[in-house]
């Protein structure tokens, strides 16, 4: 699948937002049952600020992908059966409720609108960041993405880019939460590390179907392309398989680990280990997380192999190596039909 | 409830590409139109196609057959490419089962090709929006033309007369009956679509040579010259 920018600058900026303020509340919330001494203003209200206008961006930025811009307020239409639209409508209203949330935070309003602002708030997070992952994951023409791996592992993106953003500002204002978000931040990682390579595993062992099966042939049948009908590239052909990035992906994939998951990873257990701490060594994380994190999108685009490409030829050929039959073709009579 | 749909005879295209051509002529000024082309005189022409023609070759050299797959949208009875619009833009209609676009809704995200397994539409980067096959809507129910012009374009031009239109729901048609006699198939049946357009399987036609050949008279065969002079002496007798 050609790699959309726009969403993978969506995922960056909003992962970021959401993910950092489910642990904004989360604090907030263990306050309320005397766990923790909770955060200053001035830094809720800055960390705040910061998702607003990530999330903002991130809603401006996507809308590059769109060929009507000025008519996705229509996105809200098929909230029923479309993922794309509740994605839409979710986190359209967890950007409206937060901007609430901060008002009322800021004018000192009370703990009981504040509170329920707040979880509002998280649950719309939450679950914009769930109906994003099921665009993917729901898709069962792209058999890579068609699976729960998709969704676990984009919810523990967003947890990952939250918690290292969390644990460079710890660090910054000397809240007392630098240890907490360390232990977070890795064990988020290696979680993310964990299904990452689960969904790398994963495409070996996929039923990958054939382009017998796309005809509706015999399975017996070797059967080739001839011809696609044009002389060029055609819609299908660019936007369902990206040829420059499938010749890419090999050099790119290991650096997205390198940087998603390896550097972040040692870093924040050089720090554990040490007790060496500084906000410039979490600073370094999260940028390589998040120049990770973008590569890493790069290459689950990439991955993703449309079922259409199929007619023109350009599907993996694992499917065709088990056929029984396909070497008894001196036996058989081959005609179609 | 009716299903418009094509039926397609893999027996007899020849793969012109006619139905391609005259699809993209009758729609690029029809009311779905315009198919627009990107550098159409430059070295990487290309542009929005209804309908492409796709060549395969089955079987191992020397037993090899050739045959072409012309692929449209197959408004199928379960269409992946309509729930997951979230603009309700892309919508099957009740009365006839044939699937459209709302151009006027579509806001060009590209989700319903990605829900396409056949690849059948395509993102008119002019327009910013997706068009797909209408099966010709606009000649269809056009009560202005002739009641035997009321089909698809490509219907109409196949030289080979390869297509047929109908209601594949309706026992009296005559793409039901193809259907049903001829075994007609659809693609990828696994993906639960359901598709409407159907192809009609590809025979064999068997020729015993040997047999043929008993009845032609060959110049190696030892009675040649003997038949000829029979045959031009009745001539003569019959002149005179």
């Amino acid at each position: 699948m050609h790699p959309p920018l726009s969403l993978i600058f969506f995922f960056l900026t909003a992962g970021t937002s959401i993910g950092s303020f489910i642990f904004v509340y989360s604090i907030l919330v263990l306050e309320i049952f005397g766990k923790g001494a909770g955060l200053p203003k001035d830094v809720i209200l800055k960390l705040g600020a910061i998702q607003l206008v990530l999330i903002g961006l991130g809603a401006f930025g996507a809308s590059f992908h769109l060929g009507h811009k000025l008519r996705a307020w229509k996105a809200i239409k098929r909230f029923r059966t479309s993922w794309l639209s509740r994605e839409a409508v979710f986190s359209g209203a967890y950007g409206f409720t937060l901007l609430l949330f901060l008002v009322l935070y800021y004018f000192d309003a009370s703990p009981y609108f504040i509170h329920l602002l707040g979880s509002l708030t998280l649950l719309l997070g939450i679950l914009s960041g769930f109906s994003t992952a099921m665009i993917y994951a729901s898709n069962e023409f792209v058999l890579e993405w068609n699976s729960s791996v998709t969704v676990i592992y984009y919810l523990l993106m967003y947890l990952m880019l939250g918690s290292s953003l969390m644990l460079y500002f710890s660090d910054l204002y000397g809240l007392p939460y630098t240890g907490a978000f360390i232990f977070l931040t890795f064990l988020f990682l290696t979680l993310g590390l964990g299904f990452r390579l689960a969904f790398n595993i994963r495409q070996f062992y996929i039923r990958r179907p054939t382009l017998n099966e796309a005809l509706n042939l015999p399975h017996n049948r070797p059967v080739r392309v001839v011809d696609t009908g044009s002389t060029t590239d055609n819609y299908c052909t660019t936007e369902f398989y990206y040829k420059k990035g499938k010749e890419l992906l090999s050099t790119i994939i290991p650096v997205a680990y390198l940087l998603t998951f390896v550097v972040p990873l040692f870093l924040v257990l050089y720090s554990w280990i040490t007790g060496v701490g500084g906000h410039w060594i979490f600073g370094i994380t999260f940028i390589s997380l998040l120049a990770g994190s973008a590569l890493e999108r790069w290459c689950f685009f990439v991955e993703g192999n449309h079922v259409q490409n199929l007619f023109y030829g350009l599907y993996p050929e694992e499917g065709y190596r088990l056929r029984k039959g396909y070497m008894e073709r001196k036996e058989t009579k081959i005609s179609l039909y | 409830m009716a299903q418009f749909a094509l039926v397609i005879d893999l027996n007899t295209c020849v793969g012109c590409h006619a139905c391609a051509t005259n699809c993209k002529e009758w729609n690029t000024q029809g009311s779905f139109g315009p198919l627009s082309d990107y550098d159409p005189y430059g070295s990487e022409p290309s542009g929005v196609w209804y309908n492409r023609i796709l060549t395969y070759e089955t079987g191992e050299f020397p037993d090899v057959q050739v045959f072409h797959l012309p692929k449209s949208c197959l408004h199928c009875q379960d269409a992946p490419c309509v729930p997951v619009c979230p603009t309700g833009a892309s919508y099957k209609r009740e009365q006839d089962g044939i699937v459209l676009v709302n151009y006027d809704d579509c806001i060009g995200c590209k989700l319903c090709s990605w829900s396409c397994p056949y690849g059948c539409r395509e993102y008119d980067e002019a327009d910013k929006v997706m068009k797909k096959c209408t099966l010709c809507i606009d000649r269809i129910y056009d009560e202005t033309l002739p009641p035997e012009h009321r089909k698809p374009a490509c219907v109409l031009t196949c030289p080979a007369r390869a297509r047929f239109f109908g209601d594949i729901e309706d026992p009296d048609s005559e793409v039901y009956k193809m259907i049903k006699e001829r075994n007609g198939f659809v693609l990828f049946p696994d993906m639960g679509t359901n598709p409407a357009n159907h192809y009609m399987a590809r025979t064999e036609t068997k020729i015993n040579i040997e047999e043929f050949e008993k009845h032609i008279l060959k110049a190696d065969n030892p009675l040649f010259l003997e038949v000829m002079k029979k045959h031009h002496t009745k001539n003569k007798e019959e002149v005179a």
